[in-house]
């Protein structure tokens, strides 16, 4: 009887709007049922990377290794130093366009004249270190037993590190995880990925996190292990993800402070439009909307910077071997290259002093000692190429990058992280989310930078998964 | 009723009045000062002071040991020039550069040409200026501006340089050359201060120009060379002949170009796309999305951290050389990256190569030329002079490997009063180093299409 009284045109445009709200309700039902059954785990798959052809039977030793220098490597670091050709920056520019050379001449001053590469190399080697050959490649590693304490439960931990890091970014930590008086502390593993540090290069292409993440899993079996932890941040991040998406039932739980998040889909897209305002709607917390929106809006905080950020990115994730190649003869290019990432991913304000704000977080001898892996290793181009490795194909389509995690996961967010994932943006990819905690400070460098605060973090959310 | 049509006519005509003088708009350019610290009082040193290229022991000893020292990384296998520079062939090429290669025969070979220095804004501005010799009567050489751009130098235009002041052919006009280094460039001093874009470049080359006495004069340009030479007919059409280009990719697609790329494989005609055009542009998201992408990481960079970039290559001669010798590989042709020698001597001369490279070394000016990318992108693609149009009779050379491809329809978008439009035979975006006599030719006729109009 309603339908009568409208006329003609009335009744189309009310089919209309029906039959728009039946589509619309369709593909919402088709979108959750399509995430409902993503595949749980991605494939293992396999890998040589050793130079020339494979040989029949693998090396599977591990064998104690010791950071050593000598002299002449001391020399010939010293010599390229004092070759250096500066250029004056700009005016007034601060660390705008870069290191600025006013502030680099300080530090390769200290560099020179106070900087003991031999102490800081006993400083490296007061842990256990090893390499064994992985599919091809020589993987380092170090590997951390706690003292036995009555009472003490100690359960297996990999550490993973980033660009431009290595495993001295985990030596503040070590100590907290490894030796404390808590009831519960950790046998450590921190390995470097191949390519970094004190771990041979690919020599094949196409060691991308996937095989990396692989590559991890077979060091821990070899060293028998049937079930750890895994906590990473930076490229650690996303290959300690890798690692849960292809053997869950090893990794017990995953600990990240670093996420990333596909920046598609409509509620993601309609939670940028609308999520400063209505928070609430989208799982936004007040520490969400800070974060993300500040006091720039969102385009300028996430977008624009960004870009203004991602230049190494984009350079290495196309032409490493040009972009490495001078940084590797040059001591001071490569201590600019990599310092100006401590100083700008610890905070974006450190773009506008004079001297980076480095000293404010780091001691320039532990600054100095991640360089001089870099240095000594001549690994600088290798480290490179894994951005190319990675981004070489459409990363939003790759397999891990459609697929979740559904292993326990403990999310720490840092404040001055490069970029912001709200809890609610992380639950799309990550199923099983014990923990996520707002830290009150601390950038990219989390474990480097904020120790004590990751380590905390770090047991409470082992706690939770022990059910301690 | 009556009314109301006479105000819209009003409304339309003082709305149409606008847009037609916003577009007729100039550009506008406010002085500027690149010298350390602030200017001083008095007047401004207005001298041309002859300069030499020069190089002594020292220097090339240094040189050498930097090279000896160099930590080589190898390539991956069967990586060819995808990753950059290959490793294998930049050994090569370093032993030539150690062993063969003469600075010295190279410096002559520079000086063969009168260079010289003068001070504008506060800044040393470098020059070559070939006056031709030789004049037949009543026959005045016309003036000719030619910038270079990244990662070239004036050296680019060294084997054409003769082509233009010296023709063969009698008929052929005669050409008086200046080739500046933009400042931050190879011999010009580099900007103390921030902010020197290629507006003020375009600024400077105008001063430059005056001082040397010209009132009017043709200009060309590919890479920065372009957007400066761009700049200097927006800011004083009246001071530009003619402009010629080798390289105009589109500023600000607006509708025709959306338009074109949607719909050009289907009309082609529509459009004015001729075969090669269809083959540069389809794909599109390969070839203009994914295609910029792969090429871009170095702009991307020197756009915003050109100190920590170029830093090292400051102090590697070998690590600068594989930066600015991939461009010359790649650029001159795409498909040079599956190559493993990088197709590097097909087109050039190791010799000429490395003299560019040197250029940049002995200046060591790498950090300043990567900072004006900053300058001119750090406030955004949406620059007055990027929205202006051209009004300068503009000839444009369409070489087939240039890095973007720019069909006639995209650049007439831009330059208004284009008169010629030549697809050139073979070449990529190293044009006047690698094909002189094609892009000399090619000069050659537009120029005199513009002087018989006069």
């Amino acid at each position: 009887v309603y339908l009568q009284i409208l006329d003609p045109t009335q009744q189309q445009q009310l089919l209309v709007a029906g039959s728009a709200v039946a589509v619309g309700g369709l593909l919402t039902c088709y979108y959750w049922v399509y995430q409902g059954t993503k595949t749980k785990r991605i494939p293992i798959g396999d890998g040589w990377w050793g130079a020339g052809e494979k040989p029949q039977s693998e090396d599977e030793k591990v064998f104690p290794f010791q950071v050593q220098t000598s002299d002449e490597e001391i020399q010939d670091l010293y010599d390229r130093i004092d070759r250096t050709r500066y250029t004056e920056p700009l005016k007034d520019t601060g660390f705008q366009y870069g290191f600025n050379s006013t502030y680099l001449k300080k530090v390769v001053s200290h560099w020179r004249h106070q900087f003991n590469w031999k102490k800081q190399i006993a400083i490296l080697n007061k842990y256990p270190q090893f390499k064994t050959n992985i599919e091809g490649l020589d993987v380092h590693f170090i590997h951390v037993r706690p003292p036995h304490r009555e009472g003490q439960r100690v359960l297996p931990l990999m550490l993973v590190h980033g660009w431009p890091g290595s495993v001295y970014e985990f030596y503040r930590i070590l100590p907290l995880l490894t030796d404390s008086l808590d009831s519960l502390a950790f046998e450590v593993i921190c390995p470097s990925i191949p390519g970094y540090g004190f771990s041979e290069a690919p020599h094949k292409q196409g060691f991308d996190t996937l095989a990396a993440a692989r590559v991890f899993h077979k060091l821990m079996e070899r060293l028998g292990f049937s079930g750890y932890y895994l906590q990473g941040g930076d490229w650690g991040s996303i290959i300690t993800t890798n690692m849960a998406q292809m053997k869950p039932e090893c990794v017990k739980g995953l600990h990240l402070n670093m996420l990333t998040n596909k920046l598609r889909g409509f509620g993601v897209l309609f939670s940028i439009l609308i999520g400063r305002y209505l928070p609430w709607l989208f799982g936004f917390t007040r520490e969400d909307v800070r974060r993300l929106f500040g006091s720039v809006g969102f385009m300028e905080r996430n977008f624009y910077e960004i870009i203004r950020e991602t230049g190494y990115l984009h350079i290495q994730g196309t032409k490493p071997d040009s972009a490495g190649c001078g940084v590797n003869d040059s001591p001071v290019g490569l201590a600019a290259y990599i310092l100006e990432k401590f100083s700008t991913w610890t905070d974006f304000n450190n773009r506008d002093l004079e001297d980076g704000g480095l000293e404010r977080k780091f001691t320039l001898d532990d600054l100095l000692t991640n360089i001089m892996i870099y240095w000594t290793t001549g690994s600088i181009v290798s480290s490179m190429r894994f951005y190319k490795e990675n981004l070489k194909t459409n990363i939003d389509n790759r397999l891990d990058n459609n697929t979740g995690v559904y292993v326990p996961t403990g999310l720490a967010a840092f404040p001055n992280e490069v970029r912001h994932v709200p809890q609610s943006w992380a639950r799309d990819r990550f199923r099983n989310i014990y923990s996520y905690s707002y830290m009150p400070r601390g950038g990219h460098f989390a474990a480097f930078e904020e120790p004590q605060l990751l380590a905390d973090d770090l047991l409470q959310f082992v706690k939770k998964v022990e059910k301690l | 009723m009556f009314t109301e049509i006479l105000l819209a006519l009003v409304v339309g005509g003082v709305v149409y009045f606008l847009v037609q003088r916003s577009k007729r708009h100039q550009l506008k350019s406010e002085d500027g000062w690149w010298g350390e610290g602030t200017p001083m009082a008095g007047e401004e040193d207005l001298s041309i002071r002859p300069y030499t290229v020069q190089t002594d022991d020292e220097e090339l000893e240094d040189l050498y040991r930097r090279i000896d020292q160099t930590r080589p990384f190898p390539s991956l296998e069967d990586s060819q020039f995808n990753y950059g520079f290959n490793s294998h062939y930049l050994q090569k090429v370093v032993t030539y550069w150690r062993r063969d290669f003469d600075w010295r025969r190279q410096v002559e070979k520079l000086n063969k040409f009168p260079h010289y220095k003068t001070n504008i804004e506060g800044i040393d501005v470098h020059y070559v200026h070939v006056r031709p010799k030789n004049l037949p009567e009543g026959v005045t050489a016309v003036p000719l501006l030619m910038v270079h751009g990244w990662p070239g130098s004036f050296y680019e235009f060294y084997r054409m340089i003769p082509l233009l002041t010296q023709p063969s052919n009698p008929d052929d006009i005669v050409f008086e050359v200046v080739c500046p280094s933009i400042p931050g460039y190879g011999f010009s001093e580099a900007p103390h201060k921030k902010g020197f874009d290629s507006v003020c470049a375009a600024r400077v080359f105008h001063k430059l120009m005056k001082r040397l006495g010209f009132q009017q004069f043709y200009a060309h340009g590919g890479d920065w060379g372009w957007i400066v030479t761009t700049n200097m007919a927006q800011l004083e059409p009246k001071i530009i002949k003619g402009l010629h280009l080798n390289f105009a990719p589109p500023s600000k697609p607006g509708l025709p170009v959306v338009l074109s790329i949607m719909l050009g494989r289907s009309f082609p005609k529509l459009f004015g796309f001729n075969e090669h055009d269809i083959q540069r542009i389809y794909p599109v998201v390969q070839n203009l999305v994914v295609e910029s992408v792969k090429e871009s990481g170095y702009l991307h960079i020197q756009a915003t951290k050109p100190d920590t970039v170029g830093r090292a290559l400051n102090d590697s001669p070998v690590g600068l050389a594989a930066y600015i010798l991939e461009k010359f590989s790649t650029w001159t042709d795409h498909d040079f990256r599956n190559l493993d020698d990088g197709g590097l001597t097909r087109k050039f001369s190791l010799d000429d190569l490395l003299t560019n490279v040197m250029i940049y070394w002995t200046s060591g000016c790498i950090i300043s030329s990567m900072r004006f990318y900053k300058e001119n992108f750090s406030k955004g693609l949406d620059q007055p002079h990027s929205k202006m149009p051209v009004h300068v009779p503009t000839g444009f050379a369409c070489f087939p490997n240039e890095l973007m491809h720019t069909p006639k329809l995209w650049v007439q978008q831009k330059y208004r009063e284009l008169k010629t439009f030549t697809p050139m035979a073979r070449g990529g975006h190293f044009a006047a180093m690698e094909e002189p006599e094609l892009m000399a030719q090619d000069i050659q006729n537009f120029t005199k299409m513009q002087e018989k109009m006069k």
